[in-house]
């Protein structure tokens, strides 16, 4: 009975929006190439951080782009292996990554492991903190990380090489095609990187013995306007790993991982001035095959293959946007230990923004998914910005989340559970954002209600098995300041995050495993006619290794410094950076060493 | 209840008397600091990280945690599964690292150490004066599991002893040596017989499913089998099987119900104790039948050890924060005292 009636709302919408909307047409192509607008439309309330080129080309992997820039937490087990996020005290599962506005966690365990995507490709990374279900479904909770493709339709030709060789016969590759004309853009990546990844485990007379890595990489983005009303955008990765998994100071390991990922996405949307109707099919594939001993043809395996089916009805007022969405995603998995299953979900969302004055506005979002696997709450967001003074801007967000049972979670045979429910989470947010000249800084804080939380547990005569079991509660305060300073002809960027984080399990009162009271990340960077030199600066405090707190990983203070120089006006540059420069020892994850000092060179040329 | 309590003084006042005239003659020199307790082994995380161990007084007034690391400023290895004894000397088995460090059960002053030529090693015993340890092998091979020889005076693995799948838990008597192979990963339903003279497999006795614990008492071994989980598909009840150690033919099964799991043979004063669906029964060694209703309610347990009339009962909570152990006298099942332990504790051994 409520299904109808929320499906008959949503005619209704519907019914109305199309009845408003005009037909004469001055293109708003600025959002249509814009791959994720919904990011800034209906997010108001949230922090996002943007990351682009400079930054990107900075750091070789995706886990090392956050861990210097953003206040997420990484656990890897070893350089370069798998790598899982704490974002405000969440854990792995509750973190999405949307890759052009679609969520790409693994339908297996329902987490993205950072150490798998190739991000040098992208044109912007958007860490999005807080809750954002409505928009980007399951696991968007502690926050998420947008991989965005855009494209220039104007007259252009670029290539890129950038070549690195560094320590521990670390060596990348990586290839950038852009070209484009009015009505055609195309960009194509590709990347290959490899490490012997055998670096000297600090303090210990021994190695990373079991820890190279190889990864290729393509990335590949086409619009196309077929008129002033109608484009074609294609987006196409793919990603294929193989890392020999790293063992600890106490074990020698002999394991192999090798995973694949395929993503596609058709779009078409057809907009004028007033409306847009976007049109999305995707598909997602994601395989895995582990070695317990790489020396062995006998493995463990998943794979899952996702379709998606998104429509999109966009209507501008002039106060207000609206906007309707359908969503219908069919997901069948194939694995050794798991049952073969699929599952499908159709989703329904509304949204919208009301300007109320030029000083505020807000938007209230509201969702609720169908499928036959599981009962799904309905989710909401309500969020707003309120300029204050032309300096001060007040933002607040109060929404409701969640997180589906993964595969694993329901179909591991002999111990999924099909009984699950969601995770949900409950989360207010308040932020105040101040402008001057040369400073922005802002103040964040939150506080979320995390019940339900999905986590394996034995059951007596039935093994380990997933349940809803825990309830968490996460509050915290993160601070960023950015400030430019001209010095003459150089210029002086210092950007810095803090996190205070509090995630406390509500029946024993302690602060959740791996996660960090304090985290600090310092960027400064000095640019001077043809060079730059850079310091990044992680200040990460101490983590607790078990759910009673009774033991710890004592916190660690990293410090890398680079400096790039143009050799070649407009076209070549040679980058050194020298990472972990006061060769500290230090672990995220307990007898799992991280690099000592090591050094990378990068030549980077534009043809 | 007093009468009985001030007869247990009595005879204790006339212990301490004994004792201490025994004193008197000849002065006891202490063997080292953890010669009278309880010591606990606890596994650690899976996932990386040192199992440990922890001691606890026999008065209970003293406990320790991490006695290994405190005493040899080393860790143990990861997922430390038992330890074994030949006299004073104590195998610690640290299963992922494929590691076991021997100490001096008494002080665990480090004596020496074990890492070549083990694969998945679980368990370790002593028969004609060797050392034989139960290795499961490659976990994808079910052909390769073995029993490594010992010697015991250099520590060095001599020889290995090829075995059918998942062998576990050990028994030597003489020169026999029993294996438990309760199947590794999978699932197995044998008992190896191996003669120590020969170091060969002399019969292989089938029982239960997944036999978990053996008693030898009364010239009869017993094999406590709990059965395949409901998990597996192919669910099957647990059996405790009575088998002649002078003709093994000569086998008596009891049979549980097909959804009953016990697990945890032990036995004192000719009484058989084992767990069962979070309770603990009791059986007498003559009786011919399981008994039906529970000695003790409400006990679940991670790791279950009867010894000299007492119940330890060990609790890994969520396994990843400190467990406990939960002592109870055997007579009055009452509680006598509850102490934190390590991450999993997962083994319960004796110091006398």
């Amino acid at each position: 009975m409520k299904h109808n009636n929320f499906l008959f709302f949503l005619l209704c919408f519907f019914a109305v929006l199309s009845s408003y909307a005009q037909k004469d047409s001055v293109v708003v192509l600025d959002e249509i190439v814009l791959t994720d607008a919904k990011l800034t439309l209906f997010s108001l309330g949230n922090k996002k951080q943007v990351l682009k080129d400079s930054v990107l080309s900075k750091n070789v992997s995706f886990t090392d782009l956050l861990r210097y820039n953003s206040t997420i937490y990484f656990k890897e087990n070893g350089y370069g292996m798998v790598s899982s996020p704490s974002f405000r005290g969440t854990n792995a599962q509750q973190t999405a990554v949307i890759w052009n506005g679609i969520n790409i966690n693994s339908q297996l365990n329902g987490q993205t492991d950072f150490n798998t995507i190739v991000t040098s490709n992208y044109n912007n990374v958007t860490v999005k903190s807080g809750g954002g279900s409505v928009q980007y479904g399951s696991g968007a909770i502690g926050g998420s990380i947008h991989l965005n493709n855009s494209f220039s339709f104007n007259k252009h030709l670029e290539n890129e090489m950038r070549i690195g060789y560094g320590d521990f016969n670390t060596q990348s590759l990586n290839y950038q095609l852009s070209i484009g004309s009015k009505n055609v853009s195309l960009s194509l990546g590709a990347n290959y990187n490899l490490s012997d990844n055998d670096y000297k485990y600090l303090g210990t007379n021994q190695k990373n013995e079991n820890g190279a890595y190889k990864n290729g990489n393509i990335d590949f983005s086409l619009g196309y306007l077929i008129s002033d009303n109608n484009i074609l955008k294609l987006y196409h990765n793919t990603y294929l790993g193989s890392r020999d998994f790293s063992g600890t100071l106490l074990v020698k390991s002999i394991e192999n991982y090798k995973n694949t990922n395929v993503r596609t996405m058709l779009e078409w949307s057809n907009f004028n001035d007033k409306k847009i109707n976007r049109l999305k099919l995707a598909h997602l594939y994601e395989k895995y095959k582990y070695f317990a001993n790489k020396n062995r043809s006998e493995y463990a395996f998943g794979y899952a293959n996702s379709y998606l089916f998104n429509y999109d009805y966009k209507c501008t007022f002039p106060n207000i946007i609206l906007n309707g969405i359908v969503d219908y995603n069919y997901t069948d998995v194939i694995g050794r230990n798991i049952e073969e299953s699929n599952r499908n979900i159709t989703s329904l969302s509304v949204l919208m923004q009301h300007k109320l004055s030029s000083k505020f506005k807000y938007a209230f979002n509201i969702r609720k998914d169908y499928s036959e696997d599981f009962s799904s709450p309905f989710l909401f967001v309500f969020n707003g910005e309120y300029s204050i003074f032309n300096v001060y801007d007040l933002t607040f967000s109060a929404s409701k989340n969640y997180r589906i049972p993964t595969f694993n979670d329901m179909y591991w045979e002999g111990a999924g559970n099909k009984d699950l429910v969601p995770e949900t989470s409950k989360q207010v947010e308040v932020g105040n954002y101040f402008k001057f000249k040369n400073i922005q800084f802002s103040v964040l804080g939150y506080y979320t209600k995390l019940s339900e939380m999905i986590q394996w547990r034995p059951i007596s005569t039935e093994g380990w098995k997933p349940v809803n079991i825990k309830d968490v509660t996460q509050y915290g305060l993160e601070v960023e300041v950015r400030a430019t300073k001209y010095i003459g002809k150089g210029k002086l960027i210092w950007l810095t995050n803090y996190a205070y984080t509090k995630s406390i399990d509500d029946d024993n009162g302690k602060q959740l495993m791996y996660v960090p009271f304090h985290k600090i990340t310092s960027n400064l960077a000095l640019s001077y006619k043809k060079s730059e030199g850079y310091v990044q600066l992680l200040k990460n405090g101490l983590v607790y290794t078990m759910t009673d707190n009774s033991n710890e990983l004592p916190g660690y203070t990293l410090v890398n410094i680079g400096i790039e120089h143009k050799i070649i006006k407009n076209s070549t540059s040679l980058g050194i950076k020298i990472n972990n420069l006061f060769n500290k020892k230090y672990q995220n994850m307990a007898y799992r060493p991280m690099p000592n000092r090591n050094l990378m060179v990068q030549l980077t040329t534009k043809f | 209840m007093k009468m009985k309590s001030k007869i247990v003084s009595i005879i204790a006042l006339g212990l301490l008397i004994v004792s201490c005239e025994n004193d008197d003659n000849f002065p006891k020199i202490p063997k080292g600091d953890y010669e009278n307790g309880i010591i606990i082994t606890n596994e650690g995380a899976f996932s990386g990280g040192t199992g440990t161990i922890t001691y606890i007084s026999n008065d209970y007034s003293i406990t320790e945690s991490e006695v290994y690391k405190k005493v040899n400023g080393e860790d143990l290895g990861t997922i430390v599964q038992s330890i074994g004894f030949n006299g004073e000397e104590a195998f610690i088995i640290a299963n992922v690292s494929n590691k076991i460090s021997i100490v001096n059960r008494n002080t665990f002053k480090k004596l020496g150490e074990i890492t070549v030529g083990l694969n998945n090693p679980r368990y370790f015993a002593v028969a004609n004066g060797k050392g034989y340890i139960s290795n499961w092998g490659d976990t994808a091979d079910e052909n390769d599991d073995y029993i490594a020889i010992i010697n015991l005076s250099t520590f060095a693995i001599e020889g290995t002893i090829s075995v059918v799948l998942g062998p576990e838990k050990l028994l030597g008597k003489d020169n026999v040596l029993y294996v438990a192979h309760s199947g590794a990963y999978g699932t197995n339903n044998k008992v190896s017989v191996i003669n120590t003279v020969t170091d060969k497999v002399s019969r292989t006795l089938e029982v239960g499913d997944v036999p978990n614990s053996m008693q030898l008492e009364d010239g009869y071994l017993w094999v406590l089998a709990s059965g395949k989980p409901s998990y597996t598909k192919d669910e099957t009840g647990g059996v405790l099987s009575k088998i002649s150690v002078q003709n093994y033919d000569d086998i008596i099964n009891y049979t549980f119900s097909t959804t009953d799991h016990p697990s945890a043979l032990g036995i004192d004063n000719d009484e058989f104790y084992y767990g069962l669906g979070g309770a603990i029964y009791k059986m007498n060694i003559e009786d011919t039948q399981l008994p039906t209703t529970a000695y003790i309610e409400n006990i679940s347990y991670y790791n279950l050890t009867i010894h000299n009339n007492k119940m330890y009962v060990t609790d890994a909570k969520d396994y990843a924060s400190n467990g406990s152990i939960s002592i109870y006298n055997l007579d009055t099942k009452e509680l006598e005292k509850t102490f934190t332990t390590g991450l999993i504790p997962g083994g319960v051994y004796f110091n006398n």
